[in-house]
């Protein structure tokens, strides 16, 4: 397993991190039952936090020895600028999607991204986004009926509206 | 018999049911390539869609929408590194590395007509062996579910890459994720602390979308304005050398494929996993190796997934036991309809087994034409400026994530573990062993319990239980013959020429 | 949700009021099934709930959602507006969830629109099983402590009170294994795996039927329409007779709080729908008992059920907290 890499920015505090994170798993698979029976439930998430925590040492071992001189930097190498923008981006998506609602935050979602992606132009990027939206709106919404949360828009009574309207009981 | 040949025909006779079927298989297609959206779900849905229906016409669409799911989830696969559904990771492993490389079209022909050939020969089985095939699945005790648990767990190694250690922490990172939330078995809480939303467990679904979709976009990211791969648009339907050529393998690994789906408890997402081990342990020598756009590993997912569909009726048609979640639905949509699936299923309504043979073979035979056309306009969307696609792509991903379960948490853990999943690949740890993992973790961890509590607890019994019965003795030394396989001893001992 | 009232007068003015926006249900209901799909709640609320449709007049969109033993469920329709808009479908588990420490939420902050139907527990055992009848089980229970086997789907489930009812009677001696529910388990008692396990007699009916399991003894204290030679338990053990009749359930549930036109709309809607031919049929042939229990009817059948479910588990030491603690009063 040896490799001659050198180590890459923020290697050494993720493998870190996990081994952390192992010992903290373990600590709480055995919070779950203890060394009550071979057939409890924490006996096998036990076994496996343990096998992590064996793991993260070696692997933290192995990085340890590695030559922390490298040519790559953590700005363009780990996390770019597009990186932290897209993630930020689909977090703040994820916590506008319940008070706006699903037809708002995607559009406004899709008509950011291409349009900081792809620079193209607002309407152009608006209109790609329409295009995508519809799309993936019809296959979910109306096809498959997953009620995704409304928000500002009432599209379920909109929808009730329509059927109403083709079943010409409206009126 | 002429009653079975009479019931066998009916589909074929009745344009509408033709016809239904057909639809059910395209709708299958774009059901299984869209992550998020389930053959399970399409089929409930469809309990309530087609209840005022005779049985027939429901069953022909159910039936096609199976079929045609478990094909459809190598699409996505293939074209962007996001398995529609988990039958399809093991085909993600080959199938995306070949669209890099500007060979989708000739990936999705070939995964097409594999699929046809896996489908085929799991519903031969259904129609030439359930019986048998159903008394031996029954067989099949906790210890042996365990030691199959065992088995799938044991490709850590072949999916780890550079690096074993970090394959197998990856691999046991699954297993935990796979325990989060009540256990099922005694409602203990499990690594949840203390947080309500963790106590449903985190959805399988939205891991596999994040780790696989996620963590791949953003990895894209950056290299968002390089163009895309530029796809070859030569040979997309395979010619009959390259066929014959992975057949015996596409043999071998379509009735891993049927067994596995034939076993209550274990589907097409296991048997594509160990015929991809399979696959990855008799070639001697790919044309290109394994993980790098291998055909061979794209030959044993993909035979072997499809393979299942007709194991999976095998328990189902002759005993009223589901051989999977949709198979399930099914049983639940023939109560609804008036009938009693069970063991005497097959005596009272022979003619419902030879219409949903009949049925299977057709919805095979409409994979293969839906599959083979507009595979140039699929492959196109790989083509697409990535700076289009991603934004697209990660709507679908968070929108899939959602769909599973209506659950916003769900969206934040796809989340979570999309960054994860990034920061894994850049310090060179696999992300296929986690997604392992979690797909064993139930089947390692309730069968091991039952298997021991079965046997008072006792570790002695318990191995003496192996060793006494031929089936669990058989699965033992299969496990040690590949686990020495895969250690140093084995060369120490067989001396093979390294190429 | 000041915006949103905004783009509704907007959107009304647009439509120029042509089809006034109707009554309820002027949109999607969004119906909850607490178990998996293809299991008899979800069998059983997606063969009802077409029939309501229709005399709604609208779409109930049904959605499985399943974990913490049907509590992530329950709490999703209780954090969802009263509206009408959001039903449960849900089996009898909730009832035991506070005295089994899963949840601090049960059926009393829901109101009943009908409790459709109720299952019979059934103690089958595998065919080659030593055994014919309960009396000979106990006795080779007795003979062979901790070899039998017996299937268990987790504290508060079906197997555990029809388990805590033979123990309060005659504690037997076995192993449990334990499986996430009754159809797993069944399947391994057709494979060997355990020897016997109390059901709900519609998923093993037709294995009774097709000989792959054997019928022990009906829990019930008259025989089943279904299956008329299968002993009741009171036929060799009276003592049973006073826990019993007892058997799971499931029902429709709004949440408390839901308007009352809305709730007498949704009990018509649904005791119309238990009452068609083809849905009858269906709970007949799985071995269900009709109920179709609506109001201060299925109010106090709740109640009973609690009452006599929480205190048997609390007196076989099965509960996490007494039923004391929530008012549970004593059968």
């Amino acid at each position: 397993m040896q490799t001659n890499r050198p180590r890459r920015p923020g290697e050494l505090l993720f493998n870190l991190a996990m081994v952390l994170a192992s010992l903290f798993l373990l600590w709480s698979a055995y919070g779950i039952s203890g060394f009550e029976a071979l057939s409890a439930p924490g006996t096998v998430p036990m076994v496996t936090t343990a096998t992590m925590l064996i793991c993260a040492v070696l692997i933290l071992r192995e990085t340890l020895r590695k030559s922390g001189t490298t040519t790559e930097t953590l700005r363009q190498h780990i996390l770019p600028v597009p990186v932290i923008v897209t993630i930020a981006a689909i977090g703040a998506y994820a916590l506008a999607l319940k008070p706006l609602g699903f037809l708002p935050t995607s559009f406004l979602f899709l008509t950011g991204m291409i349009r900081y992606l792809a620079r193209y132009s607002l309407a152009r990027s608006a209109l790609l986004a329409l295009l995508i939206l519809i799309i993936i709106y019809l296959v979910f919404r109306i096809v498959f009926t997953v009620l995704m949360p409304e928000g500002l828009v009432p599209e379920a009574e909109i929808i009730a509206w329509v059927k109403r309207l083709f079943r010409g009981e409206g009126g | 018999m002429m009653d079975a040949i009479q019931a066998f025909l009916i589909p074929l006779l009745e344009p509408r049911l033709l016809g239904l079927i057909a639809i059910g298989t395209f709708a299958g297609i774009y059901v299984g390539a869209i992550p998020g959206l389930s053959v399970t779900m399409a089929v409930s849905i469809l309990i309530s869609f087609t209840f005022s229906w005779e049985v027939y016409p429901a069953l022909a669409l159910m039936i096609g929408i199976y079929m045609g799911g478990v094909y459809g989830g190598s699409r996505t696969a293939i074209l962007l590194n996001i398995p529609g559904a988990p039958a399809a990771i093991a085909t993600a492993l080959d199938g995306f590395p070949m669209a890099k490389k500007g060979l989708a079209g000739e990936a999705i022909g070939i995964a097409t007509v594999v699929s046809f050939i896996g489908g085929f020969i799991g519903i031969f089985a259904l129609a030439a062996f359930a019986p048998t095939l159903s008394d031996f699945a029954l067989r099949f005790q906790p210890r042996d579910y365990f030691m199959l648990g065992v088995l799938g767990i044991l490709l850590v190694g072949s999916l780890s890459g550079e690096s074993l250690v970090k394959g197998i922490f990856a691999g046991a990172l699954g297993i935990g994720i796979g325990a989060v939330g009540m256990d099922p078995l005694t409602f203990t809480e499990r690594f949840t602390f203390g947080i309500d939303g963790l106590r449903g467990g985190v959805s399988f679904i939205a891991v596999m979308i994040g780790m696989f979709g996620i963590s791949e976009g953003l990895m894209q990211l950056h290299t968002v304005n390089t163009p895309a791969v530029k796809q070859k648009i030569g040979r997309i339907i395979p010619s009959w050398a390259q066929v014959r050529r992975h057949l015996p393998l596409g043999l071998q690994t379509s009735t891993i494929g049927t067994v596995i789906g034939a076993l209550p408890g274990t589907g097409g997402d296991i048997a594509a996993l160990i015929a991809y081990d399979h696959a990855k342990r008799v070639t001697r020598n790919p044309e290109v190796p394994f993980g790098q756009g291998a055909v061979e590993g794209l030959v044993a997912p993909e035979t072997a997934n499809n393979a299942a569909v007709g194991g999976a009726f095998i328990p189902m048609l002759t005993l009223g036991i589901p051989g999977d979640a949709v198979t399930a639905i099914i049983i639940g949509a023939l109560f609804i309809h008036g009938l009693n699936p069970g063991p005497l299923l097959m005596t009272s309504q022979p003619d419902m087994f030879w219409f949903i043979v009949s049925s299977l073979v057709l919805a095979n035979i409409f994979i293969l034409i839906f599959g083979l056309t507009g595979i140039r306009f699929f492959v196109k969307i790989v083509e697409l400026p990535r700076a289009v696609l991603l934004p697209a792509i990660l709507l679908l991903s968070v929108v899939g994530a959602y769909a599973v379960n209506n659950s916003l948490t769900d969206v934040y853990w796809m989340l979570g573990f999309g960054v994860f999943g990034y920061f894994m690949k850049l310090y060179g740890y696999p992300l296929g062993p986690v997604i392992l993992g979690v797909i064993l973790s139930r089947l390692l961890d309730d069968n091991w319990r039952r298997a021991i509590i079965s046997d008072l607890e006792s570790p002695v019994r318990l191995m003496q239980g192996i060793l006494t019965s031929p089936l669990s003795l058989a699965l033992f030394a299969f496990i040690l013959l590949i686990f020495l396989s895969k250690t140093p001893l084995w060369g120490l001992i067989f001396r093979r020429k390294q190429t | 949700m000041l915006m949103r009232s905004v783009f509704g007068a907007a959107l009304a003015l647009c439509l120029g009021a042509i089809p006034a926006l109707a009554e309820y249900p002027e949109r999607e209901i969004q119906g909850i099934i607490q178990w998996g799909a293809g299991g008899s709640t979800d069998t059983v609320a997606r063969a009802i709930t077409p029939h309501a449709e229709a005399v709604l007049g609208g779409t109930v969109v049904m959605q499985n959602i399943t974990g913490g033993v049907g509590a992530i469920a329950l709490n999703r329709v209780a954090e969802a507006e009263a509206d009408g808009y959001t039903l449960l479908f849900g089996a009898e588990n909730p009832l035991l969830y506070k005295v089994m420490g899963l949840g601090e939420k049960d059926y009393g902050d829901f109101v009943p629109i009908n409790i459709i139907a109720r299952g019979v527990p059934i103690l089958v055992a595998r065919p080659d099983a030593p055994f014919d009848t309960f009396p000979e089980l106990v006795d080779y229970v007795r003979d062979n402590p901790r070899m039998v086997k017996f299937g268990s789907t987790g504290p508060g489930g079906l197997p555990s009170v029809v388990t805590a009812m033979i123990n309060s009677v005659t504690p037997l001696d076995v192993t449990f294994v334990p499986y996430d529910g009754d159809g797993p388990a069944l399947t391994a008692l057709q494979g060997g795996a355990i020897d016997v396990m109390p059901a709900v007699l519609g998923a093993a009916i037709e294995g009774i039927r097709g000989g792959t399991m054997k019928p022990i003894a009906l829990f019930d204290v008259e025989p089943s329409p279904q299956l008329p030679d299968v002993p009741t338990i009171v036929s060799t053990n009276p003592e049973f007779a006073e826990m019993l009749p007892w058997g799971p359930f499931f029902g429709v549930f709004v949440k408390k709080g839901t308007p009352d036109e809305i709730v007498a709309e949704l009990v018509a809607a649904y005791a119309e729908a238990a009452q068609q031919p083809d849905f009858v049929d269906l709970i007949n042939n799985r071995g269900f008992k009709m109920l179709s229990l609506s109001g201060a009817e299925a109010e106090a059948f709740l109640a009973d059920w609690q009452s006599t479910t929480a205190w048997l588990m609390h007196e076989a030491g099965l509960t996490q907290a007494s039923p004391e603690e929530f008012d549970i009063p004593r059968p």
